[in-house]
């Protein structure tokens, strides 16, 4: 099904989001202003605005530790985030789980997660509840290509398959587990050959076109939602950033030719330039959507930045209900 | 000196989002890569040629090459990922000289290589979804063919038709091609490429239409069936708007998926013939989004018999028991000794 | 037998049996409930204690998983974080080196990694200890692996009536909650009201009084432990016996107490004793009561070595009562 205008603004608009909260989000773990690591999704934004376009805040989620992409995309707030990856109280995790445990329950986003390959097995959880409650909510679950080697990944896959639930499998192929090439980690080039082997539909699709996304997501949760069955979608797309930070190129396990050759195929510029072609957005509507994201995002800081760290009294809140 | 057999299989067929519409099965590439192999094995039973393949991103021909431990000359992928890698491949095939190419993949692929060598001699083997254009052989069959004609065993002209196919020409772009139907749609966007909204089709130009095949080429089909051997092309105005509908038609516009189609006319074209197409709308080409085209835009589609020349593997194979040419050599020799 | 009739709280069931009914009781008490695992449904269990259920209460509840333990935990998680209360059954807690992760860094995390904002009911059943051959990677107690992770219950009921209790006080609580049993006391029978009950979580018990001697233990030591403080009397040295129950939360008070009463400590398990709950017990006590100590405090647990296979071999590798009068000699001097 081709997308609506107002569904491509909204795409449109979402990719958007993730871009700038992650280059900002960059610069400041670069200045030192953010304790620990991020993982930044600059270059993946059409999988996840294709993908969570098709969800409700009831449809469930599970991330990786590349996760503020699907959390944005999934309707998380600035100020919370920013607030989360600065440490400080008003996070969403009230500062507890920083970038790599990021979540909102409120909206089905169950949590980046820094052990990869955790998240699938989750989500068939979720979906099982789905099934349970015959909600006629489906669960997403997001992971890469390095994950796509995790016994974890084939348990849920098998699980799913097993139980025909409702539930999409997301594999962001971005060619790299971590630092290593699939070349080195895996023999196949397409995790979705592996559909076939669980008993449920594979698709390869281009991850860095935000309408052949939506296409394929979009039938794959209609056919989780109708009750058919889970679905493998593979997006084949690229990490414009490196595996921790921002540093693209000049890195000693990738190639600058390759991630030029990507970046030609950046994602938002590709769409942008289809939507102005094509009179569903104009130049100065886009250079809008960009100037107001980048205002929330100044706002989103400021806030985090105001906002008090956890009190040490708290350090053993919620560790039980 | 031998003119070498091409191999050209396509990493990306068989894996696009009709997987999820029409029920199709993901082809995974570790079977490609036994299909080569066992081209191979048929190659080698006829005896030495030299081979040029496509060095695909995959390493599908790479692999088997390999395991087989032979000598092949590769050609190096362009490694964009997308049809341009086939297409690109097709030209160096031409440059080598290629008696017989072998393609794996469906009619996406083998348009793809026919837009880079518009006459190229094929084996198609169908490793794809939509696969009007390839037939279905068993491999080994298929390079016992290729060997065959290779080797000159078998004559070329006696067992190869050439094919008609539509020229697609864009105004300020590229020129495009179709070996079996090319369509205008309202969608407005390529996306996930397979043609799957009968709804939204205008127009459809077909090279054959036959009714026990899957896509457009069913819908003529079932209204006036052409074969490929005819001189002729069929042009179909559809609608989905019941008013201007004229006749309906329940086509399998993709394997495992019908739709009922509106026909508002149908014609039956000389080669040569051509239609004038003028945006906004996509051209889908042998069954896949391809080509947008922009508001006033205009394309030309205009169906000739240039195209591919298409070995029957049958005929290759009768021909060859006819003339003997797989006895192996000792009983030859014995056969000679006897006399 | 005349008494049973007018008092039907005195009924006896098996350990097993009590298992069963525990897990009836919460699927019929708690609607959102289910019960995942190897062999659970049409099986029942390989240790029986789940047979009737998948009739009672239909392949929807009651759920046969692949031999998945990572899956089948996440599911477990999953489910929990969305709303329902599951029951996962991980069939010998040996397995639990195949879920691991689920169970540390998901399960036991996800609650306090997101804030307070995940809710995680689940109740996880398995099955620890040796003596009946089942060699080295089916008779392990691991509880110590658990015990050491923030966010989970861990309980270990040594009796049927403590099975059947624990086991619903797992199924109300909105924690994670590993429920240890004991296949050598499958068949062990004992009292248990047929109403639902619970056993507080975090709660020891004092199952035998005693003034000069305190053991401290859980599940099938607490047998072993009363025939040693049998044993011990005749000696004539009053022993008494803490029966833990619970070990994620740990209850220190009682342990302590009767400690400060009769000054003189044993921990009894039957996990390997270095790197056990022993340890931590033993710290906690010098730690609360060093000045009411009269000897250090002793441990009794299995050597450091894997669990043996040969019938001879396990006999003589899983702690009891004559090992436990033994160490208490040494220590007591009696």
């Amino acid at each position: 099904m081709q997308p609506s205008d107002d569904v491509l603004r909204d795409i449109h608009r979402r990719m958007v989001r993730i871009r700038i909260f992650e280059q900002e989000a960059g610069k400041l773990m670069e200045a030192g202003k953010i304790p620990g690591a991020l993982h930044l999704y600059v270059g993946e934004e059409a999988v996840a605005a294709g993908v969570m376009v098709h969800l409700s805040d009831a449809d469930q989620i599970t991330s990786t530790h590349r996760g503020h992409g699907h959390l944005i995309a999934k309707g998380g707030e600035f100020h919370k985030m920013f607030a989360e990856i600065f440490g400080r109280v008003d996070g969403y995790c009230k500062g507890k789980g920083g970038s790599m445990h990021i979540s909102d329950m409120q909206i089905g986003m169950l949590g980046a997660n820094g052990i990869v390959g955790a998240g699938p097995p989750i989500a068939v959880g979720a979906a099982f509840t789905n099934k349970f409650k015959k909600s006629g909510n489906v669960a997403v679950s997001f992971f890469g290509d390095g994950a796509s080697n995790e016994g974890s990944v084939h348990e849920a896959a098998n699980m799913a398959a097993l139980y025909k639930l409702p539930i999409v499998f997301i594999c962001e192929n971005n060619g790299y587990g971590e630092y290593t090439p699939q070349a080195h980690h895996q023999a196949i080039v397409d995790v979705a050959d592996r559909a076939r082997g669980y008993g449920m539909p594979g698709v390869v699709v281009d991850g860095m076109d935000a309408v052949a996304v939506y296409e394929a997501a979009g039938e794959a949760i209609k056919r989780a939602r109708a009750g058919e069955g889970p679905t493998l979608l593979e997006c084949k797309t690229y990490r414009f950033f490196d595996h921790v930070g921002v540093r693209g190129m000049g890195l000693s396990y990738r190639s600058d030719d390759e991630l030029a050759k990507w970046q030609q195929r950046d994602p938002i510029t590709l769409f942008e330039a289809t939507l102005i072609e094509q009179n569903i957005v104009s130049a100065e509507e886009a250079k809008v959507v960009h100037d107001k994201v980048e205002a929330e995002v100044q706002a989103g800081i400021e806030f985090a930045e105001a906002s008090p760290m956890p009190d040490p009294a708290a350090l053993l809140d919620d560790v039980y209900k | 000196m031998k003119r070498p057999i091409g191999i050209a299989a396509n990493p990306a067929s068989g894996k696009d989002i009709r997987r999820l519409v029409a029920r199709a099965s993901v082809f995974d590439n570790q079977e490609k890569c036994s299909i080569v192999a066992r081209c191979l094995v048929g190659i080698a039973a006829v005896g030495h040629a030299p081979i040029v393949y496509f060095d695909d991103t995959h390493r599908i021909t790479r692999s088997a090459i390999e395991d087989a431990n032979i000598s092949a000359t590769p050609i190096e992928s362009l490694g964009t990922g997308t049809a341009r890698d086939t297409t690109r491949v097709a030209v160096d095939m031409k440059d080598f000289d290629c008696r017989v190419v072998i393609t794996l993949g469906g009619d996406g692929t083998n348009r793809a290589f026919v837009k880079g060598w518009l006459n190229a001699p094929l084996l198609p083997i169908s490793t794809g979804t939509n696969n009007v254009f390839p037939v279905i052989h068993e491999a080994t069959v298929v390079g016992v063919a290729a060997a065959l004609i290779a080797s000159e065993m078998v004559c070329f002209d006696d067992v190869a038709d050439q094919q008609k196919v539509i020229h697609v020409r864009i105004d300020d772009e590229d020129d495009d091609i179709a070996l079996i139907d090319a369509v205008v749609s309202m969608d407005r966007f390529i996306g996930a490429r397979a043609l799957l909204d009968c709804g939204q089709l205008r127009t459809a130009f077909l090279t054959h239409a036959n009714p026990a095949a899957v896509g457009m080429t069913a819908i003529g089909g079932l209204l006036e069936p052409l074969n490929t051997t005819v001189d002729a092309g069929l042009v179909i105005e559809l609608s989905s708007n019941p008013a201007s509908a004229r006749r309906w038609v329940r086509a399998p516009i993709a394997p495992g998926l019908f739709q009922d189609v509106g026909i508002c006319s149908l014609q039956r074209v000389a080669l040569g013939h051509s239609l004038e197409i003028i945006g906004p709308c996509v051209l889908a080409l042998d069954g896949e989004r391809e080509r947008v085209l922009k508001p006033c835009q205009r394309a030309i589609l205009a169906i000739e018999r240039d195209g591919p020349w298409v070995i029957d593997v049958e005929r290759a194979l009768h021909a060859a028991a006819k003339n003997g040419a797989l006895v192996p050599a000792w009983e030859l020799n014995e056969a000679r000794n006897a006399g | 037998m005349a008494e049973s009739k007018t008092q039907p709280e005195a009924r006896e069931l098996t350990y097993v049996a009590a298992i069963n009914e525990a897990v009836r009781a919460v699927l019929t008490e708690q609607p959102d409930a289910f019960v995942a695992g190897e062999d659970v449904a049409g099986a029942g269990s390989v240790f029986g204690y789940y047979k009737g259920l998948l009739e009672e209460f239909g392949a929807e509840r009651v759920i046969d998983t692949p031999i998945s333990e990572e899956g089948i935990v996440g599911l477990g998680v999953g489910a929990a974080a969305t709303g329902l209360r599951p029951i996962i059954d991980i069939m010998f807690m040996d397995f639990m080196g195949e879920c691991m992760d689920e169970i540390t860094n998901q399960m036991a995390k996800m609650r306090y990694m997101f804030g307070g904002t995940a809710y995680l009911p689940i109740t996880v059943l398995t099955m620890s200890g040796a003596g009946i051959s089942m060699a080295a990677q089916h008779s392990q107690s691991l509880e110590a692996w658990l015990c050491h992770l923030p966010g989970l219950k861990v309980v270990m009921p040594a009796t049927p009536y403590d099975a059947k209790g624990l086991i619903i006080s797992a199924s109300r609580d909105d924690n994670p909650v590993f429920v240890v049993l004991n296949k050598m006391s499958l068949g062990m029978k004992g009292e248990v009201p047929e109403d639902s009950y619970t056993v507080p979580i975090g709660e020891a018990s004092i199952v035998r009084p005693g003034e000069n001697f305190t053991i401290v233990t859980y599940s099938r030591m607490v047998h072993e432990s009363v025939k040693a403080a049998e044993a011990l009397s005749s000696l004539g040295v009053e022993t008494e016996v803490v029966d833990l129950r619970s070990l994620q939360p740990l209850d220190t008070n009682v342990v302590i107490e009767s400690v400060k009463r009769t000054h003189r400590a044993m921990v009894v398990h039957e996990a390997v004793r270095f790197g056990g709950m022993g340890g931590e017990i033993a710290a906690q006590i010098q730690e609360l009561a060093f000045d009411y100590l009269d000897a250090p405090v002793a441990r009794v647990g299995a050597p450091f070595s894997p669990v043996p296979f040969s019938p001879q071999l396990e006999q003589s590798y899983i702690p009891n009562a004559d090992k436990i009068v033994a160490e208490a000699r040494t220590l007591l001097d009696v």
